[in-house]
């Protein structure tokens, strides 16, 4: 589904990705728009959660390498979703062309 | 740009995923009546999901202690279409929200509304009339990233501000993400001249 260079492409930008979303945010302390929105408006998230990988970490790992994993899980599953879509598409062929 | 649980009200939060609702069953319709050729592109599909997904979990600092993440809107719509797009970005942000929180379950019709259906059509649409004007690829691209973003932070304003009865946040996003924007339109118009110039029989519109 992925061909070896959109592969090496993925990876690279995994493994660099928690200099800029863990490390560096620790570092500097950066926020999004919306933070800015949320602190003027006295915004509060909801603290219920369904997941034990929240915003890209994973229970008991330093939170870089739990950011690289949920990382690779993300692409994992969106590989998984375009394989199935790619059978049921050609599912669908079959049937139509068959009618 | 993902709004969490609790910052919109939930008419707001039920009026947003009505509205995306439909739109993905026009979507879904659309793509449905161009079977044969949609086949073709589900692996350009999934690596531009796979690509959008990953890019997003890079934060860039931007002076004056704000961060910036790209959206890949605009790269999406110009890549596979509007359609498949709109797709495309509502599997990045479903897994987003399902799997890792990012995003509140009660904001995902919201934030798939702003990025994922604003963040696409917009950037598809301001690449086909630019493109019609100049035949200039970079430039085309650039301003369907930049808009496309600019105007997904404008959606988002207008939510916010509808929820919480206050002009402040359509001004916060819209400006905030009209300066961001530039560095989506920037990678956008890198990425999409690149895949013109070596893989163009990929590229849904060339």
């Amino acid at each position: 589904m992925l061909t070896r260079k959109t592969l090496l492409t993925l990876t690279t930008i995994l493994l660099l990705s928690p200099i800029f979303g863990v490390i560096l945010a620790e570092e500097l302390g950066y926020h999004e728009p919306l933070d800015i929105v949320a602190e003027e408006l006295k915004l509060n998230e909801s603290e219920f959660t369904w997941t034990p990988l929240k915003d890209y970490t994973v229970p008991g790992l330093p939170e870089w390498l739990g950011y690289i994993i949920c990382g690779a899980l993300g692409v994992l599953v969106i590989v998984f979703a375009g394989y199935v879509i790619k059978v049921a598409l050609g599912r669908r062929e079959i049937e139509f062309s068959n009618s | 740009m993902h709004i969490p649980d609790g910052y919109l009200t939930p008419e707001v939060a039920g009026i947003t995923l009505l509205i995306t609702l439909g739109i993905l069953l026009v979507a879904t319709r659309k793509i449905s009546l161009e079977k044969k050729s949609v086949n073709e592109k589900i692996p350009l599909f999934t690596a531009l999901s796979a690509g959008i997904f990953v890019a997003q979990m890079i934060a860039w600092p931007i002076p004056g202690g704000t961060s910036l993440h790209l959206i890949g809107g605009a790269l999406a719509g110009i890549l596979v279409g509007p359609w498949l797009g709109v797709l495309s970005m509502t599997l990045v942000l479903l897994i987003q929200c399902l799997i890792f929180h990012d995003g509140g379950l009660t904001a995902i019709g919201a934030n798939v509304l702003n990025m994922g259906i604003v963040g696409v059509l917009v950037g598809y649409t301001v690449f086909k009339i630019i493109q019609r004007i100049s035949r200039k690829v970079w430039l085309s691209s650039f301003l369907a990233g930049w808009l496309s973003m600019t105007l997904a932070g404008l959606a988002c304003g207008i939510e916010l501000g509808i929820s919480w009865n206050s002009t402040l946040p359509l001004y916060v996003m819209t400006s905030w993400h009209a300066v961001l924007g530039l560095v989506e339109g920037l990678i956008t118009g890198g990425v999409v001249s690149y895949l013109t110039l070596k893989l163009p029989k990929t590229v849904w519109w060339s």
